[in-house]
């Protein structure tokens, strides 16, 4: 019998050492992932006391677009550049969504949390109204940086005219077409100034053996499973569909009422009747869709005209001779070109106030969001360490050719960069290779064609609440159009289906906030 | 009549109190060995049953900031606004459908190979066959299903190209809804088969080969044997396994249903937990996607509460 206890006991006591080692280690965790340099750090931070040039501590969450955590290199120069310990959670981009939302869910959010994009922005509308984050833009002119933010885009990220976030900044418009120039130079065609020139070359580039090898392997255009990122809607652009609301007859509608909208997918509808574009778009992925283009099957290529520089570093590999281009200007019937604008940001960051807890805390991370954007800290964070992972020609900065070390130490932390080259004084990329220079410029180009969501501003709360799931619906129904599963009538069930389950509800709040 | 009844009540009372203290007299002798069953007893309750306190937020309007106790109260809203949803029926309908699949179609099939494998003498043979088909188990969906949309298509899929040379139109597969289906059945065979047949090949082990014997000495062949004795043996293996799998019956694999949803087979492959991961996760319909849960929870319950009674309707050992 005792010992039937004894052994329980131990038992017990395993447990219990179990649960509390458990526990602890939640605790240590974020230490522990920073590495050995945090003994020495502590040991110096006692040593100091209660300084004021401690380096104060905080968490960012951000998002990862390599497929691997980078290394702390370049955070320790930001660190030591802006006194302070940070650490970085890195979210996969693919699932940041679901640990933004978790996270949020449980209340374990950062001191920093940045958002994906608009979607989630305004997924987060009500909990800013509800002062969850802090606002931020009182306190813009106590930082000589900050306060550099351009207003317009400030202003589309308001929130009942409250500020809750910093934004990172994009070109307003990157979309258009990249295309082989040397396929196109061997059939006699010209880069397409119209849609109907668009569609000749996708059928040339379709039957009329463009690599000249005497085998029927080609197609024109490579697209994937993305409506908006992806070809369609910078095509709808050329057609002249209002970017996601435009008014008609003095009302705001969304776009897929709008005519052009069903242009566009009678387009894609020929375009994938008569094989010009890959089959299974619906279901490509993005690297599934450009290796189509790096490799030599596809000709064109829609979306934004930056992805030409990696895209020609992979395709030069495969095939030395490949030439592409670009070109923006490309007319609907109307003659008229246009092409969509995001609303100035790609990213924005907040701070909830369940982990920044006093407005001190808030200043010193405010305090380090304005050193960020001193071109010096900046250039850390974009490019990396002058000499080794770049070199400034011309007063731009030139990218190391050795990429894999570039996308392992830098590429990442460009996802905390604030506010654009233009406020926060970081160089401007330097192309070695012309074409992705000469899309440099038509960004700056495609700004005198916008197209603006009208929508930005306002509010509407069905939108917020239902948005998201009632969107699928259309984007089912376009894409189910243009594979020829449904028809016309089937279309226009799904925009009534869409109405009756709340759309009503948006279009008229949109309309009565305008 | 009424002293009677009193002391009726009392003795039934007398016999309750009896059953009680001698139940407890047994737990107390054997404490030890009740004490064993604490460690089970407690992971169960901190992660299967303390988490269900967060149903609470399916009946309520749930706002993370305010959190559980701060949120407004709602009532059935979600659930009504589930009901009444056009799409309720539709994602019912297709997770009623694979789970018929499921049961009708995918489970005989690793009692069938366990049958034809148990006949195979070569124990070489034998062997290799069930390592070979045990592998794909440990491949994960996305693999798999990697693998399948490689070859199924069209732009330079194998399995098209082929249906091509021997002048066969070719097949739009992974768009085409009709094809959602057996392509799902066919991928949960293909990885679960080989795997599932473990339990049946240990069960069939343990027959008695004298039964066996004094069926050949009357004269059965080996199919007579495979129907009069490896069966019925293993019976009760069987019905266990699907009451488990019929309590399963709302869990077809999340992820695998996940990576072959696209825009064209939805209106077949959206099923309960594709819908919650979408509704709640990704767009933040906390209270909305844990009344779906909540719903499909409650069906599963039932479902296994039935498997359970009718399999004891037919005087078999239920799984409790």
């Amino acid at each position: 019998m005792s010992n039937w206890k004894k052994l329980m006991g131990i038992m017990l006591l395993l447990l219990f050492v179990l649960l509390a080692a458990c526990s602890s280690d939640s605790t240590t965790e974020g230490g522990d992932n920073s590495g050995g340099d945090d003994d020495s750090s502590e040991e110096t931070n006692e040593e100091e006391g209660a300084d004021s040039d401690e380096p104060y501590a905080f968490t960012i969450m951000a998002n990862l677009h390599t497929p691997e955590v980078p290394n702390e290199k370049v955070l320790e120069q930001i660190e030591e550049a802006t006194n302070t310990d940070i650490e970085i959670q890195w979210v996969p981009d693919n699932n940041y969504e679901d640990r933004l939302n978790t996270a949020f869910a449980t209340n374990s959010l950062p001191e920093a949390v940045f958002l994906k994009n608009q979607t989630t922005f305004i997924q987060f509308r009500d909990a800013m109204e509800d002062e969850q984050f802090w606002e931020v833009g009182q306190y813009l002119d106590q930082f000589e940086n900050l306060s550099n933010l351009k207003d317009n885009v400030l202003d589309n990220t308001r929130v009942n005219g409250n500020l809750y976030t910093l934004y990172q900044g994009r070109p307003l418009s990157r979309q258009g077409l990249i295309y082989r120039k040397d396929w196109a130079d061997n059939l006699g065609l010209e880069a397409p100034t119209t849609t109907d020139e668009f569609m000749e070359m996708a059928r040339a580039f379709t039957e009329d053996d463009p690599d000249g090898n005497g085998e029927d392997d080609t197609f024109g255009v490579t697209d994937r499973s993305d409506l908006v990122y992806g070809a369609f809607k910078t095509v709808s652009s050329w057609f002249g569909t209002p970017n996601e609301w435009g008014e008609q007859d003095g009302q705001l509608l969304p776009e897929f009422m709008f005519d052009e909208y069903k242009q566009t997918m009678d387009f894609f509808k020929e375009m994938h009747e008569n094989g010009y574009i890959n089959q299974d778009f619906p279901v490509t992925s993005k690297p599934d869709q450009q290796e189509f283009f790096k490799n030599g099957t596809a000709g064109m290529y829609v979306g934004s005209m930056g992805d030409v520089g990696s895209l020609y570093n992979d395709a030069e590999a495969i095939n030395p001779d490949v030439e592409f281009d670009v070109h923006n200007h490309i007319e609907g019937p109307d003659g008229e070109f246009g092409v969509w604008a995001i609303p100035g940001y790609g990213s924005l960051v907040m701070f909830p106030k369940s982990s920044v807890e006093t407005e001190e805390d808030l200043l010193k991370i405010l305090g380090f969001f304005d050193q960020l954007m001193t071109p010096e800290v900046m250039n850390y964070a974009y490019w990396g360490i002058e000499g080794e992972h770049y070199e400034v020609v011309e007063d731009r900065a030139l990218p190391t050719d050795d990429q894999s070390l570039f996308d392992r130490e830098v590429k990442p932390y460009q996802a905390i960069e604030i506010g654009e080259p233009e406020t926060n004084g970081r160089y401007e990329g330097y192309f070695d290779y012309e074409v992705k220079a000469k899309s440099e410029e038509l960004f700056k180009d495609n700004e005198n064609y916008l197209i603006e969501n009208p929508t930005v501003p306002l509010y509407s709360e069905t939108y917020v609440d239902d948005g998201a799931r009632l969107q699928e619906i259309i984007t089912d129904a376009t894409y189910n159009y243009i594979i020829g599963q449904i028809d016309e009538a089937g279309f226009d069930d799904a925009v009534e289906n869409w109405k009756s389950q709340g759309g009503d509800a948006i279009i008229e709040e949109f309309n009565a906030s305008e | 009549m009424e002293t009677t009844t009193l002391t009726a009540k009392e003795e039934a009372k007398q016999v309750k109190k009896m059953k009680r203290s001698e139940t407890w007299r047994r737990v107390k002798r054997n404490k030890m060995i009740y004490l064993m069953i604490l460690p089970g007893l407690i992971y169960f309750l901190i992660y299967k049953y303390l988490p269900m306190y967060g149903l609470i937020i399916s009946f309520q309007d749930y706002k993370p900031y305010l959190g559980i106790f701060g949120s407004e109260w709602v009532g059935l809203e979600h659930f009504n606004r589930l009901f009444t949803s056009s799409e309720f029926w539709m994602i019912f309908k297709n997770t009623l459908v694979l789970f018929g699949l499921q049961i009708f179609i995918y489970f005989p099939i690793p009692i069938i190979i366990s049958l034809m494998l148990n006949e195979v003498r070569h124990s070489f043979f034998k062997r290799g066959v069930q390592t070979l088909i045990y592998i794909p188990h440990f491949m994960s969906w996305v693999v798999i299903v990697s693998i399948s949309y490689v070859m199924l298509t069209l732009d330079g899929g194998i399995v098209n190209a082929i249906l091509e040379t021997l002048g066969f139109q070719k097949v739009n597969f992974l768009l085409n809804d009709d094809w959602f289906r057996p392509m799902y059945i066919l991928q949960v065979i293909w990885r679960e088969a080989g795997w599932g047949t473990i339990i049946f090949l240990a069960a069939i082990t343990a027959v008695d080969p004298q039964l066996y014997e004094a069926a050949r000495m009357d004269g059965a062949n080996r199919f007579r044997q495979m129907w009069h004795i490896t069966l019925p043996a293993i019976r009760n293996v069987i019905i266990v396994l699907l009451i488990l799998k019929i309590g399963d019956v709302l869990e077809l694999g999340f992820e695998h249903v996940y990576l072959l949803l696209n825009s064209s087979n939805r209106n077949v492959a959206e099923i309960f937990d594709t819908y919650v991961y979408v509704a709640g996760l990704q767009q933040g319909q906390f209270s909305y996607s844990t009344a779906v849960g909540f719903f499909k929870g409650a069906v599963g319950l039932v479902m296994v509460v039935f498997a359970n009674w009718l399999a004891k309707r037919f005087n078999e050992e239920g799984i409790y």
